[in-house]
């Protein structure tokens, strides 16, 4: 046999072959994105804290009726950002014309990131800070330092929470 | 006589591989549409879980055996990253329909996961919609996370 025919049959088997019994596969990609914005999220035990009267010798710091306030704050916020719970007065304690500091009322803490503090009307008070994501509790117990100097009445204040997840 | 036959032996050589590189080319077509898939944010207590919008898989398989099988699968290149922080790529589901041959999973980004299987011809297209979930948490660093996933069709 001419070794060039010889040549043509062997390629020919060859480039067959390989059509029909190479493996195949075929690739795709896609990108996947999961978008978290930062999120917060508080929830307290009670709207009202309630200071029953109370002898100043006897009680010099009176507790807050029906015990500590419990506090649950949620949090998500970006890579190396703390996340902060801050409480303030809108105002002093009043009853009518008649005022006592906000800063008579101040309260210990329990609970990871809590920290103990007093009340101030002007400056916000942390009341708790993290520096990772999750769900965080704590409870606050809050009291009023009781004085002969205060007149009587039923003093007011609002307390403004704020858990800023940045 | 020599120099004509060994012309012609490379003519019909690139004639063949010609004929043949196409025609393997052409035996398994992938798309996935769209491309970028995002699931949108969502508070963990109202949305435990973040859905993707519908994505289309399109599958075709040609020039196979009734009896050769095919197969389709999902690899993650790694977990979902946004900057220095991550969430675990397994916390990333999918369903899928129709089902079979797709079939529901749990994206992985060491071992490529089954998505569809099946056995000859895939001719017209397969068109399969298929949604990602995430399971949402408090627990996530707030940010825009990111993985490539590589779709895979094979056949024998």
């Amino acid at each position: 046999m001419p070794a060039g025919r010889f040549r043509i049959i062997t390629l020919c088997v060859w480039a067959l072959a390989a059509g029909v019994t190479a493996a195949g596969a075929q690739t795709a990609t896609a990108t996947l994105a999961a978008d978290v914005q930062p999120l917060g999220k508080l929830t307290l035990s009670a709207t009202s804290l309630t200071f029953p009267d109370a002898d100043p010798d006897l009680v010099p710091q009176v507790p807050a009726a029906g015990g500590p306030l419990t506090i649950t704050a949620k949090g998500r916020a970006h890579w190396g950002t703390v996340i902060t719970l801050t409480v303030q007065a809108d105002d002093d304690l009043r009853s009518g014309v008649t005022v006592i500091p906000a800063s008579t009322l101040s309260w210990t803490a329990s609970g990871t990131g809590f920290v103990d503090g007093t009340l101030n009307r002007t400056t916000a008070a942390v009341v708790a800070s993290w520096s990772s994501p999750g769900v965080h509790g704590g409870t606050q117990q809050w009291s009023f330092a009781n004085s002969w100097l205060q007149p009587a009445g039923t003093y007011t204040l609002t307390l403004l929470y704020t858990l800023t997840a940045p | 006589m020599r120099s004509l036959l060994s012309r012609l032996a490379g003519l019909a050589m690139a004639a063949l591989l010609a004929t043949a590189a196409p025609a393997h080319a052409q035996r398994l077509d992938l798309t996935i549409t769209p491309a970028s898939i995002t699931m949108p944010s969502g508070d963990p207590d109202v949305m435990p879980v973040l859905t993707s919008p519908p994505v289309t898989v399109s599958v075709r398989v040609r020039q196979i055996k009734k009896d050769e099988s095919w197969s389709l699968t999902v690899l993650a290149n790694g977990d979902l990253i946004a900057g220095l922080a991550s969430v675990d790529i397994s916390n990333v589901t999918w369903t899928a329909t129709p089902a079979p041959p797709f079939q529901n999973g749990t994206l992985s980004r060491t071992v490529a996961q089954p998505l569809a299987s099946g056995t000859g011809m895939q001719n017209p297209a397969l068109n399969a919609s298929v949604t990602f979930r995430l399971a949402n948490s408090w627990t996530y660093t707030a940010g825009t996370y990111t993985q490539t996933l590589v779709f895979t069709l094979s056949a024998p």
